[in-house]
């Protein structure tokens, strides 16, 4: 595994025609650490996600990665780097097997183009397998080892939720970002979820930037939170600290709470 | 699995011997409208990019082919290269074609592809009507016959194994399951692999594939430019066919038929494009050869619904009902439980 390097966003600014989604927000994930991103809906938080993924432009501030300035760069290339995410609602090819949505996870360590991959070029065929035994050794951690030849689109609903966290680890990223991991599940596979999270980043050593509304969770996998309140930040800490922080109270629970 | 399964595929070596040239030719109509639906499958059916300007690439290679293979008279422009080289070279012209458009392909998604692809079908019309030097205009050009190594695919009789006289349709057959046989193994390497699952992901989720590292706008331009050189090989077998390139022909209608075919077929599938080219192009051909002893169609030129009508309304017929019925096309048809239904198109 590479040297993981910081994640820092600096007064990062989003405006869409008048409405600002994100207000001068800064904040830096320090190396192997798992940072929360959380607050009400509306808060910001996926368009910061898709701020750090090259999704969207931002108006001003600064993202950088290990000397990589993101702000300006094509999704793909911000992907190139090593920064991994999933989605809010899934986005896999549901007629592809589970196999085939991993193997696209893989497709920026693998080199094959047109001409090599048609003609089955003896280096395409070996590129072929030797990624498709990591993408199964992968499927196995992730726990889907046993669906990788069924449609995703037939699976239940947890799984493909899984299947994409571990498509996201078939790019062997150095961040990860979870864009709400657990939503819509049920108990029993939110627990499972939770568990997969913490094995991801003790066995992989890698960061993870994580959005999510299960207070529970993120209370008890994170190292530090970050709470944005309409595009602002207005707190930041451990998770004892923000969970006492009377802002934080204000914004999700209303000023009577907070006093 | 068995690669046994693959033996009924030799039964296709067997009409050069025994058909009329009729069959023949519709043989291997099919065998140039699969090369060319197999093309458009890989840009319309795997990578969800609409396209409707594939006859104007059609008609590149074809031309090109004319062009590259004729010889010059007081009339017509010709480089009268080797056939082979021809070919070759009217390939690389399609493709070339895809590739200037391409910077347009890559950036445009799905229908908005469609409609601007549109255009190069006015401009292809516009340019063969008028430049007679190449193409022949209105009344088009002769092809002329393919010659491997002094080897000349006419009707010169030279050749006839088991005491059957071959002429030109009945070699050129072997060329057209070879050129087909290639295309379609291609095409299937392409959509097994790597290119191939990245296209998969522009279609069913585009922003997600960017975010894991695919290059979409280059992707795209490159799979429209391999899609452009399978029209223009398909061309190049139509021309051969036909021995008679008229533009005309490579009109709207054209882009038309091959959209049928994909969509009848299985949109996605090398299988299915050539199952939709089989339908699509044998159809009117059975029409017109049966046209007396049907009812309710009439020969060319006798008033009434003519073959060439009566087929695009059944085929008309065909994708409405393979759209509402059978979404994986008649490919699914074999194998209902392995293609699932699509969820959702973004």
């Amino acid at each position: 595994m590479t040297e993981v390097p910081e994640l820092t966003v600096e007064n990062l600014t989003v405006r869409f025609a008048g409405i600002v989604a994100l207000d001068a927000v800064s904040f830096a994930v320090a190396p192997g650490t798992l940072h929360a991103v959380i607050g009400p809906n509306g808060a910001g938080k996926s368009t910061c996600f898709n701020v750090l993924s090259g999704v969207y432009r931002a108006t001003s501030g600064r993202v950088t990665f290990g000397g990589h300035e993101l702000t300006s760069m094509a999704p793909h290339k911000v992907g190139e780097l090593g920064i991994a995410r999933t989605f809010q609602n899934l986005a896999l090819s549901p007629m592809l097997t589970v196999e085939d949505n991993l193997m696209t996870g893989r497709h920026r360590l693998m080199r094959s183009g047109f001409v090599r991959s048609g003609l089955r070029w003896p280096s395409a065929v070996r590129e072929e397998r030797l990624h498709r035994d990591r993408a199964r050794e992968i499927a196995e951690f992730a726990g889907i080892g046993k669906k990788l030849a069924h449609p995703v689109g037939a699976l239940p609903y947890g799984d493909q939720k899984r299947v994409e966290l571990a498509r996201a680890l078939c790019g062997e990223p150095r961040l990860l970002m979870l864009d709400e991991p657990v939503a819509g599940m049920n108990a029993t596979e939110r627990h499972e979820m939770a568990e997969l999270i913490v094995t991801v980043r003790e066995s992989l050593g890698i960061s993870i930037l994580l959005v999510e509304h299960d207070m529970g969770l993120v209370m008890r996998l994170a190292d530090h939170v970050t709470v944005l309140d309409f595009g602002r930040l207005i707190a930041s800490g451990t998770p004892a600290e923000v969970q006492n922080d009377p802002e934080v109270l204000r914004a999700y629970l209303g000023e009577e709470a907070a006093s | 699995m068995s690669k046994l399964r693959y033996l009924p595929l030799l039964l296709l070596l067997l009409p050069p011997f025994y058909l009329d040239l009729f069959w023949l030719q519709a043989g291997l109509f099919v065998m140039a409208a699969a090369i060319g639906a197999i093309g458009l499958n890989l840009l319309t059916g795997s990578t969800g990019q609409l396209s409707m300007g594939h006859s104007f690439f059609l008609a590149v290679g074809a031309y090109g082919y004319v062009y590259f293979a004729g010889e010059s008279d007081e009339h017509l422009v010709g480089l009268g290269l080797p056939p082979v080289v021809a070919i070759v070279c009217a390939v690389v012209l399609a493709g070339l074609a895809g590739l200037a458009f391409s910077p347009i392909a890559g950036r445009l998604s799905g229908v908005y592809l469609g409609i601007a692809s549109l255009a190069l079908i006015f401009i292809g019309q516009h340019v063969l009507f008028n430049v007679h030097d190449v193409t022949g205009g209105y009344n088009g050009r002769a092809v002329p016959p393919l010659e491997i190594f002094g080897f000349t695919f006419d009707n010169s009789g030279d050749v006839a194994p088991f005491g059957i006289p071959f002429g030109g349709l009945e070699k050129l057959w072997f060329v057209g399951l070879i050129l087909l046989g290639v295309s379609a193994l291609f095409a299937l390497g392409v959509l097994r692999s790597r290119p191939g699952r990245a296209m998969n992901l522009i279609r069913d989720q585009q922003t997600a594939a960017g975010v894991i590292g695919i290059p979409v706008a280059r992707t795209r331009a490159a799979v429209f430019t391999l899609s452009s050189m399978y029209a223009g090989l398909g061309g190049v077998l139509l021309a051969l066919t036909f021995q008679r390139a008229v533009p005309d022909y490579f009109g709207m209608l054209l882009a038309l038929d091959y959209l049928a075919m994909i969509v009848i077929g299985g949109l996605g599938s090398v299988t299915g494009a050539i199952v939709g080219a089989t339908f699509v192009t044998l159809l009117p051909q059975l029409l017109t050869r049966y046209s007396d002893s049907l009812p309710l169609v009439s020969p060319p030129g006798t008033g009434g619904v003519s073959p060439a009508d009566a087929a695009r309304y059944l085929y008309g017929a065909a994708v409405v009902g393979i759209v509402l019925f059978l979404p994986a096309g008649l490919r699914g048809l074999r194998i209902p439980s392995l293609t699932p239904r699509k969820e959702t198109t973004p």
